[in-house]
């Protein structure tokens, strides 16, 4: 195991001197940041030039927020500079920043639901006086200018995210950003939606503005931007490379600092003429009335690896309780050859099924139970007379080796005080360790490093290996491709494709996940 | 680790203890001004009480024997409130607990050897105890009726029930007009410890440290638990969630029901109207007081007998009523539900 620190600090890839250049719009350079004990930034640069798309990567917790909130004003560093156009500046507070031309686009997008678009645009770029004929008149002709889709008197409630997005950026564009910082911007679309969005960022840049993509995703840090900086810990492991100078593999030990496994590759051993799962015309009601998904076939052969694509929102949430007996159903679904009622969790549960669901602070969380009680909710426990044996308990969990596969946090912990991804965690490393015959994961690597990602999908494919039928929802098609036998696709309600996950390819996927095939 | 955590540490506990503390004397100070304003001198007013529980051995086992069903009564709420479930009903299963144990007397008929005699009647007081919170319970898992609203408005069913015996069937016809029922034979009675005091007394301390123990160290405790703080995940766990709740139910029921029982077979002698009456919401009080803890809330059930036995005090020598300490009570309830029991902030814990 190599530290990729030392090494890059020997051999500098594209260390340029470090005044500077002509073409520099943002400079911040050596920039730290502490939060008590914690450096949160350590000596850190970010050189962006005009025109430019710079992907900053990094892990969860690497320092990449924190550079961009002291670039933004919100955060104050202990020491470093900033300058633009080669001043130095002292970026107090987000309207100073502002005002110097960057502007951010923050994850949880920030406009006012129940007014047009119009009208949050004027909310953030204060004219002297407020004319709604005026206002619906320059958004329209920037939308037009930067290429954006956008109708001005269109009520944002009524957007989507994507498009509540690119609200969100023409509005960083208007008030006359000239760096755009997007804050993972792609963590909640769909693929037609990236390509709009990576559409508009090119927009962005032909129009000689610069864009700050912070992004975890190699690919799309690859596929666009010219050059990238990479973060981990805190510490600067990359400055400014342009793309082609790492392959993959050194982008992922600079981010996560050590290699990491491959993708397993499907488990390939599906058991002919045993089922894990059947679903035989079965229509799921939504939480509203109507059908959230109408007559669904679907077949998971034992020690099958089956991945569920679809755009968000397309039927993944009530596939996932219809089939663990947590919500109401028509139709047939059986578990092992033995059937499912609808809104028996139990007869899912005896089945052999176990799940890890979508959210799991909601609807698995019990404020109060530590990890190992946790660890217990899914599992008969050994007891000593009338009481649980909890010590017997962490004697059996604690051998457990998911808990150090997945890293999981100490058994004394409460689960409540976890961050989300340890939360994850729990649930993820319970659910295979568990004698399921059946594992539906919903987003099973959401919030993990990619080192967990890996570790956890290497244990779901040895449990096929071991028999176990695996229904595996993702919103992250490589994932899909890499790891599953099969993929179905959902996409308003149906289910719309089965296919070989070795014919197929992100491209045709992504198609039928819009409909589109 | 085995114990379900629910203060951060000892520290927080005491701060907890302290606030309790400052709750009860701040009740005691209000009050007092309230004895002012009625013309009593609060410090005569409280010597008066104090002395009527601290008289003599008599006055001091009034307040044990008054104990007994206020720390029944609190039990039947805290075994509900481990599930998430409200039992205003203790009242109600009070007096079918005592309707059960007079019922059994009836039916056996002094025919019995007097431990068996007692055992029967104790077993049928929680029984219909537990039948009667199970109305509350099937109602809950039938038709989705929230079940602090209907085991309240049960208890009003069950004095119905207990004045149409009492006027009626059960009426005794040497009561010269007065509608109650026979009294209890010697071995329908619970043996006397001294005076007043009956062997109840050694029974419900131990019964609240087993039902401690049953909550914080069985499976039925932990699901119960996981029940009451998030029901979506019991439910996902493949937990029997109606049965649960049953459970829990019908255990409080049977537990004040037994209360009801012992006060009948202990003191009562005889079933008469307005019986117990108060009894069931004084326990919910302490059980509130001490935020549904078993073991606490004897503590607490001591606490409001004292209240409660003192108030004769008050009655005698301040010339007060006697109701006049259900406002102590109540002030002493809003007081603990304020301030009482406010969470800390550093309770919430930080994420990591």
């Amino acid at each position: 195991m190599t530290d990729l620190s030392v090494t890059f600090d020997r051999n500098p890839i594209d260390r340029r001197a470090l005044e500077p250049a002509a073409s520099d719009v943002l400079m911040a350079s050596d920039i730290t940041v502490r939060f008590g004990d914690v450096v949160a930034n350590d000596r850190v640069s970010l050189r962006v030039a005009a025109g430019e798309i710079h992907a900053l990567l990094g892990e969860n917790g690497a320092g990449k927020s924190t550079l961009m909130k002291v670039l933004y004003g919100v955060n104050a560093p202990e020491s470093g500079t900033i300058s633009i156009d080669g001043v130095p500046v002292t970026m107090s507070s987000p309207a100073v920043a502002r005002s110097h031309g960057i502007g951010m686009v923050f994850q949880d997008l920030r406009l006012v639901p129940a007014l047009t678009v119009a009208e949050n645009v004027a909310v953030s770029t204060p004219s002297e006086r407020y004319s709604h004929r005026r206002a619906i008149r320059s958004v329209s002709e920037s939308a037009e200018k930067f290429g954006i889709a956008v109708s001005p008197t269109t009520v944002v409630r009524n957007l989507s995210l994507a498009e509540r997005q690119q609200v969100e950026i023409l509005r960083v564009l208007m008030s006359g950003a000239r760096v755009v910082i997007l804050d993972e911007p792609t963590s909640a679309l769909a693929p037609h939606e990236v390509e709009a969005l990576f559409a508009t960022i090119e927009g962005i840049r032909s129009r000689g503005l610069s864009v700050v993509l912070i992004t975890h995703k190699l690919r799309e840090a690859r596929a666009t931007c010219d050059r990238l900086s990479v973060l981990r810990g805190g510490k600067q492991i990359v400055d400014a490379a342009t793309p082609d100078t790492l392959d993959d593999d050194q982008l992922v030990e600079a981010m996560v600092g050590r290699t990491v496994a491959e993708l397993a590759g499907p488990p390939n051993a599906r058991q002919v003429g045993l089922l894990a799962l059947r679903l035989s015309s079965v229509t799921i009601g939504a939480d509203r009335g109507g059908a959230a998904l109408s007559d669904v076939d679907l077949e998971v052969g034992r020690g099958e690896l089956v991945g569920v694509a679809g755009v968000a929102g397309s039927g993944q949430r009530e596939l996932y309780e219809a089939v663990l007996g947590l919500r109401s159903f028509t139709g047939r679904i059986e578990i092992s050859d033995q059937v499912v009622r609808p809104n028996y969790p139990r007869t899912a549960r005896a089945a052999g099924a176990v799940g890890v669901c979508e959210d799991p602070v909601a609807d698995e969380v019990v404020a109060g139970l530590d990890v190992l009680q946790t660890f217990g909710l899914g599992a008969p426990l050994p007891r000593r007379g009338l009481s649980i044996d909890w010590s017997m308990a962490e004697e059996r969990v604690a051998k457990l080796p998911e808990l150090r596969n997945l890293n999981v946090a100490s058994l004394d912990r409460g689960v409540a005080t976890l961050s989300g991804g340890n939360i994850q965690r729990v649930f993820y490393a319970r659910a295979l360790a568990s004698d399921a015959k059946l594992l539906v994961l919903a987003y099973p690597s959401r919030g993990l490093d990619i080192v967990t990602v890996r570790a956890g999908l290497a244990m779901v494919r040895d449990r096929c290996r071991q028999g176990v039928g695996v229904l595996m929802i993702s919103e992250d098609i490589d994932e899909l491709l890499g790891v599953c036998d099969r993929i179905v696709v959902l996409h308003h309600g149906r289910l719309v494709a089965s296919v070989a996950a070795s014919e197929s390819d992100r491209q045709s996927i992504g198609q039928m996940m819009v409909g589109a095939v | 680790m085995t114990a379900i955590s629910t203060a951060a540490d000892t520290g927080e506990r005491w701060n907890a203890a302290a606030r309790l503390a400052s709750v009860l004397i701040a009740s005691l100070v209000v009050f007092g001004l309230l004895l002012v304003a009625s013309g009593a001198n609060p410090l005569s007013g409280y010597s008066a009480m104090w002395s009527s529980i601290t008289r003599d051995s008599t006055a001091f086992g009034d307040v044990l024997i008054r104990t007994v069903p206020y720390l029944l009564g609190a039990l039947a709420v805290s075994v509900p409130a481990r599930a998430g479930l409200f039992n205003i009903g203790g009242e109600g299963q009070l007096l079918l607990g005592a309707i059960g144990a007079m019922a059994m007397a009836n039916v056996l008929d002094q025919g019995l050897p007097r431990a068996l005699t007692l055992v029967f009647m104790m077993s049928a007081g929680g029984a219909l105890g537990a039948s009667w919170a199970m109305i509350a319970a099937a109602l809950r898992a039938l038709a989705g009726v929230n079940e602090a609203i209907s085991t309240l408005l049960l208890n009003y069913l069950a004095t119905l029930l207990l004045g149409w015996l009492v006027f009626g069937r059960w009426k005794d016809p040497k009561s010269t007009g007065f509608p109650r029922t026979r009294p209890l034979a010697d071995v329908e009675s619970l043996p006397a410890l001294w005076g007043r005091v009956h062997i109840g007394v050694l029974v419900v301390v131990p019964l609240a440290v087993m039902i401690a123990k049953a909550l914080r160290s069985t499976s039925w405790g932990f699901r119960l638990t996981v029940l009451g703080r998030n029901p979506e995940a019991a439910r996902r766990s493949g937990f029997h969630t109606t049965g649960l709740a049953l459970s829990a139910l019908a255990t409080g029921g049977a537990l004040a029901g037994l209360g009801g029982a012992i006060q009948l077979a202990g003191v009562e002698s005889s079933l008469r109207p307005g019986i117990m009456s108060g009894y069931g919401f004084t326990a919910v009080l302490a059980a509130w007081m001490v935020r549904q803890s078993p073991l606490k809330a004897i503590a607490s059930s001591l606490l409001l007998a004292a209240i409660a036995i003192g108030g004769n005090g008050l009655k005698i020598r301040e010339g007060l009523s006697a109701a006049s300490v259900n406002i102590l009570m109540a002030i002493i309830l809003l007081a603990v539900l304020g301030w009482g029991s406010r969470p800390t902030q550093s309770s919430k814990g930080a994420t990591a």
